[in-house]
């Protein structure tokens, strides 16, 4: 057996928390019909989003085409995503969390990184216990299962909740790293990529032990400082601080919208990104940001994608502004005869609106658009996000986002109780409604 | 440097500091630049664009830009009204009717299995998971793979059974282990 890497235990107690196939989960915990059955979200996008254990036992994996799991298990119920009880459950996961530390990053909606370090006294528990506590309140209050990892570091705490997945705790204290590495791939680790892994490879690096046998000056020489980190973290010493804000994911914006059946219009698939730009601009209005470059991209039917990037002469977050800009891109994006399934924008170096009065005088017409998108965006708050749209979309919205049967919409939206309307419904998730 | 920077620049310092630098200081700590000519032009231009202002003496006082903080007014001494005082213990329908909001879920009732409990077809249920039912609890259990609303009963030899609020309706006496899956809290019946 070989040498322990590092001494102690838990120096410091980082907890990665991962959701259990979250969004099939979230599905099989409100309807018992749906529970030992495999389970697939995401039939609006024509891919598994997610699925459920016994999905992934007959071969079903994460983004396989519906198309090709209706092959490999046709008893499968594809449902389509329900973002509002995913994001709800999400939401109930990080406050049950919170009970235990205020020390959380939620890194997706359905895990995050939780320092417990220092709270084995006032709970009078050891770390593993708290963990187990924690993850027993999860179970029972959401009705699913969670993987937990507890170690030192992000990166080894990210090891153990994957080590034993589902319902899994893995506690790896730092005298023990060496045997969770001894026969780990390279490429297993969270911010290893394939490029890195064989790279190390080439150096005679095959498992994760070897890699953290290597010495400091030797991974400096020959990778970057993020792999360097990578490399400290697997030692059991943390470098990498828990981000506990809330994450500032709108300091860029993405909308990427797929529609079915693929088109090779050109004035479909303009509308479409125009549906996206409007979209992208509002929620960007809606954080007060603007944004300094931008960037579409056009996805083929066989997944090519084709994007580019425009700076602005000046920061801004009307639509208006972006659809005359894109369209000549546009056009140098779109090949004849091709056809498209999805497009995107992406409004990126936000920051907050300069107010100042600029050189040239064109403030008095800028104030003039920003109280128009005030009022656009009240009607659209009011009556609905498409009630008000420019013509270029008109195309996207002639029709629903998805002909046919993908088309079809989550039971919750279907579903509504008294006094809930379309656009506004209670923030409370719920059960399927099969009652004898 | 770029106005607006220089302004970030400064505002950063007042933040750290919890006081306005010195023009000298924005020489030497901001811009890092020799020329004190240089300086005092980008601070005139802040000045005059009305982003910082600056004293009968000179110094550099902050605008209404540079607190993060705002002041929530003032108290005012003298005899609280005996108004507010009461409101202090109300609580919100949401909070009279959710004990533990991580655990509460809604659904809507369907059937007449509840019916001489009060509880009918449509009416809207909130229901808690994770809790230990009591005996006379109105709980959901997954029955054959479907939800359904019960009295939970303890027998003696604790053997538990469920038991419909209609004499239509049978008990149910589970053969394996029963799980629960919450324990009905309110309903509600909107019109």
């Amino acid at each position: 057996m070989s040498a322990p890497i590092a001494l102690g235990k838990f120096p410091r107690a980082i907890l990665h928390i991962d959701g259990d196939a979250f969004f099939a989960s979230c599905e099989q915990a409100r309807n018992p019909e749906l529970r030992g059955k495999p389970v697939i979200t995401g039939k609006e996008r024509g891919i598994a989003a997610s699925m459920s254990y016994e999905a992934k036992a007959k071969g079903v994996t994460r983004a396989m085409r519906l198309s090709e799991i209706k092959k490999l298990c046709p008893e499968a119920i594809i449902l389509p995503s329900d973002y509002e009880t995913y994001s709800l459950l999400s939401k109930r996961f990080f406050d049950i969390v919170r009970r235990y530390t205020p020390d959380v990053e939620e890194y997706g909606i359905d895990e995050c990184f939780a320092d417990l370090t220092g709270w084995q006294r006032p709970f009078h528990m050891s770390y593993t216990k708290i963990a187990e506590k924690l993850q027993d309140d999860l179970t029972k209050e959401l009705g699913f299962t969670f993987s937990i990892g507890l170690a030192s570091t992000k990166v080894l705490a990210k090891l153990g909740s994957k080590w034993n997945k589902p319902n899994g705790l893995t506690a790896i204290p730092n005298r023990k790293i060496h045997l969770y590495l001894e026969n780990l791939p390279i490429g297993k680790p969270w911010g290893i990529g394939p490029q890195t892994s064989s790279l190390l490879q080439k150096y005679g690096v095959h498992t994760c032990l070897d890699f953290v046998r290597r010495d400091k000056e030797w991974v400096q020489k020959y990778f970057p400082k993020p792999i360097q980190e990578i490399w400290s973290e697997l030692r059991g010493e943390s470098v990498m601080p828990l981000q506990i804000e809330p994450r500032a994911d709108h300091y860029s914006i993405q909308k990427m919208k797929t529609f079915t059946p693929p088109s090779n219009d050109p004035r479909f698939v303009f509308a479409q990104l125009c549906k996206n730009i409007e979209s992208a601009c509002m929620k960007a209005r809606g954080y007060k940001l603007e944004a300094k470059k931008v960037y579409i991209l056009l996805r083929t039917q066989n997944y090519e994608h084709h994007s580019t990037e425009v700076k602005l002469s000046r920061p801004t977050n009307f639509a208006h502004e972006l659809i005359d800009l894109l369209k000549p891109e546009f056009d140098n994006l779109f090949k004849k005869g091709v056809l498209y399934r999805a497009t995107m924008i992406g409004l990126i170096e936000l920051q907050e609106p300069n107010l100042q009065p600029d050189l040239f005088g064109s403030s008095l017409k800028i104030d003039g658009f920003r109280r128009l998108y005030e009022k656009i965006d009240e009607v659209r708050a009011k009556y609905g996000k498409h009630t008000i749209h420019f013509g270029a979309s008109f195309l996207a919205h002639q029709f629903t986002q998805h002909s046919g049967e993908r088309g079809r919409v989550p039971e919750r939206k279907n579903h509504l109780f008294k006094g809930e309307t379309s656009r506004k419904r209670v923030g409370i998730p719920t059960f399927s409604t099969e009652l004898d | 440097m770029d106005s607006i920077i220089l302004y970030q620049k400064i505002q950063a310092f007042y933040e750290d500091n919890k006081r306005m630098p010195s023009v000298r200081e924005i020489r030497d700590r901001i811009i890092r630049t020799k020329s004190m000519r240089k300086t005092k032009e980008l601070v005139d231009a802040l000045v005059d664009e009305g982003v910082l202002r600056r004293d009968k003496k000179g110094k550099l006082t902050p605008t209404n830009l540079f607190t993060s903080v705002k002041k929530l007014g003032f108290v005012e001494a003298g005899f609280p009204s005996p108004a507010e005082e009461e409101l202090l213990d109300t609580m919100t329908l949401d909070e009279w009717l959710i004990q533990r909001r991580e655990a509460t879920y809604m659904l809507e009732v369907k059937g007449q299995s509840m019916i001489n409990a009060g509880i009918r077809p449509g009416d809207t249920a909130l229901v808690e998971r994770g809790k230990q039912p009591k005996h006379g609890d109105i709980v959901i259990a997954c029955v054959d793979g479907k939800w359904t609303m019960k009295y939970y009963h303890i027998l003696p030899g604790k053997k538990i059974v469920l038991v419909p609020a209609n004499p239509k309706f049978p008990t149910i006496y589970p053969k394996e282990e029963l799980r629960i899956e919450a324990i009905v809290t309110a309903i509600i019946r909107k019109y």
